[in-house]
């Protein structure tokens, strides 16, 4: 996996490629509670590059989001492709999560 | 005789020899220090205190290279001052590219720089922290056989103004031992904590296996259940239950608790210790989720938990389900197979949430089957995975087998042959006898 962040019009978008599993999930764990820590008021979860994603790494994201909740933080996710999409509707995750499109529509709403 | 004419040897080129033979003694010395420890801290600092000998040099220092971080980051220096170490492994980093180390590291070549101040590449924040004032050096790239494992510095000459090339020639022989020296301690470490992990999962394993019913099979009045749970090496916290929540009833639980290893063992023994707590003398498979849902919000690091939960009139056939994120379950009935996709939650633990509650009624000789994603996510040597639809036509091509989990099972294991269990794989089978 590989990650990268950016910015946004002034958001922090992280970009993630690659498998996202029980390897892999403490870095991005770390990078995220880097951000959160910081309470970043939105974060920016790019998903186009992800090939693959276990539950370890769903729970990077839901303790994620639980920390930006606490402080009226919003964790928004992008681009997630088909596979990964099937994974979250499965699991009912598309009902805790915001799911965007694309940036702009994550950006915007 | 007539004697021999006297060889005149000029004394530069007799210190010259010495001082080679020296040095071949020293590389010798260290060659002989790194067959001797895999103690990876008490070697790096025996080497590079040998090295600094040898070099007449005022420090030295080993920065790793971090393949998470993509950075340098420094593990051993040695000066005057033994706090200097320290200082500098909390305080400074170095970018590929950045200071001298950084470029050596990015270019994997060596570098002698006679007068830091004249290089631009010299990076000061390592001099800024320590109060060492770096003048001249020597730096060589570490690389192993999987690529670069650091960079290695020798600092300010003590009897000139500057290294030569010779010099630089000794320190990369030097630079070549401990770069093996450095992989040899590395597998080392690696190995032992391969083999630590290896026994704290058989633990888990055991620690999950435990707290599973003692019997598979459950019978109650005209139910009957039975289960089939197969660990990964990893252990992926699987759950199933049986348990009969009040008189009449039977109660049938399944579940996959997030991540894998030792945390998710533990946290799927704390969950079915909730559970039996919670289910028992409760006849409503919603109350008892929404129940655990509010527990599991407690959870640490986003944990959380897909799952099925039946209660079963054992004497009617109807039953009440709830789920909770869970992958859907097959209905066996009229000669066919049913993909339950049924209203549900997400897993328990994440949100606070009202889980529905779906009823269904069995007839005799009908079929659930429950199952865990670690059924369908098994993978191939080509690294495929098997799919849940490739499961749910294997299971209606088969539907009237009396061993169709063992079939099912059998199955995947052949699709994933060769490969190590990524997950746990459990099915659970519930069967309506009565006509």
């Amino acid at each position: 996996m590989e990650i990268e962040i950016v910015d946004y019009k002034g958001a922090n978008v992280v970009v993630l490629s690659g498998d996202i599993d029980m390897y892999s999930s403490p870095i991005l764990r770390k990078q995220l509670m880097l951000l959160i820590d910081k309470k970043v008021p939105l974060l920016l979860i790019d998903f186009k590059a992800v090939s693959y994603i276990d539950s370890s790494g769903i729970a990077t994201f839901v303790e994620g989001l639980k920390g930006m909740m606490s402080y009226g933080g919003r964790l928004k996710l992008l681009g997630i492709p088909e596979g990964i999409m099937e994974i979250f509707n499965f699991s009912k995750l598309d009902r805790v999560f915001e799911i965007y499109g694309n940036i702009d529509d994550a950006f915007n709403n | 005789m007539a004697e021999k004419p006297a060889v005149v040897v000029p004394e530069d080129y007799l210190r010259n020899i010495e001082k080679k033979v020296e040095d071949l003694k020293a590389l010798m010395e260290v060659s002989a220090i790194i067959s001797s420890t895999l103690d990876f801290n008490n070697l790096m600092t025996l080497v590079m205190e040998k090295a600094k000998d040898v070099m007449d040099a005022e420090a030295c220092s080993i920065l790793l290279y971090n393949r998470d971080t993509k950075k340098l980051e420094f593990e051993v220096a040695i000066c005057k001052e033994d706090s200097t170490t320290d200082i500098l492994k909390k305080k400074v980093t170095l970018g590929m590219g950045q200071g001298i180390a950084g470029w050596v590291a990015e270019n994997l070549k060596p570098l002698i720089v006679k007068d830091v101040k004249a290089d631009s590449r010299f990076s000061e924040e390592a001099d800024k922290q320590t109060g060492f004032t770096t003048r001249s050096l020597i730096a060589v790239p570490l690389v192993g056989r999987s690529g670069l494992i650091g960079v290695a510095e020798i600092l300010n000459p003590k009897k000139k103004d500057f290294f030569s090339g010779y010099d630089g020639e000794m320190f990369q022989a030097l630079c070549r031992q401990v770069a093996i020296a450095i992989e040899n301690a590395q597998f080392h470490k690696e190995s032992i904590e391969r083999e630590r992990l290896r026994q704290e999962l058989e633990i888990a394993s055991a620690l999950q296996r435990s707290f599973l019913p003692e019997s598979p099979i459950f019978k109650k009045g005209n139910v009957m259940v039975s289960a089939v749970n197969i660990s990964a090496a990893k252990v992926g916290g699987d759950i199933y239950d049986f348990i009969e929540p009040v008189e009449g009833k039977a109660g049938v639980f399944i579940g996959d608790v997030s991540g894998k290893g030792v945390s998710a063992a533990l946290y799927m023994a704390k969950i079915i210790s909730d559970f039996r707590y919670i289910a028992h003398k409760v006849d409503s498979t919603a109350v008892v989720l929404n129940r655990l849902n509010t527990i599991l919000s407690q959870a640490p690091r986003g944990m959380f938990l897909t799952a099925i939960y039946i209660i079963a009139d054992i004497i009617t056939g109807d039953l009440h389900i709830s789920v909770a994120g869970h992958p859907p379950f097959l209905w066996i009935t009229d000669g066919e197979v049913r993909v339950m996709s049924v209203p549900s939650g997400p897993p328990l633990g994440i949100l606070p949430m009202d889980y529905p509650t779906v009823a269904m009624s069995l007839k005799g000789g009908d079929r659930l089957i429950l199952l865990t994603d670690g059924v369908f996510e098994a993978k191939n040597k080509e690294g495929q995975r098997i799919g849940f639809e490739n499961i749910v036509g294997f299971v209606k091509r088969h539907k009237d087998e009396e061993q169709l989990v063992q079939m099912v099972i059998e199955h995947v294991n052949d699709f994933s042959k060769g490969m190590e269990r990524a997950d746990d794989i459990t099915m659970v089978e519930v069967k309506w006898s009565a006509i």
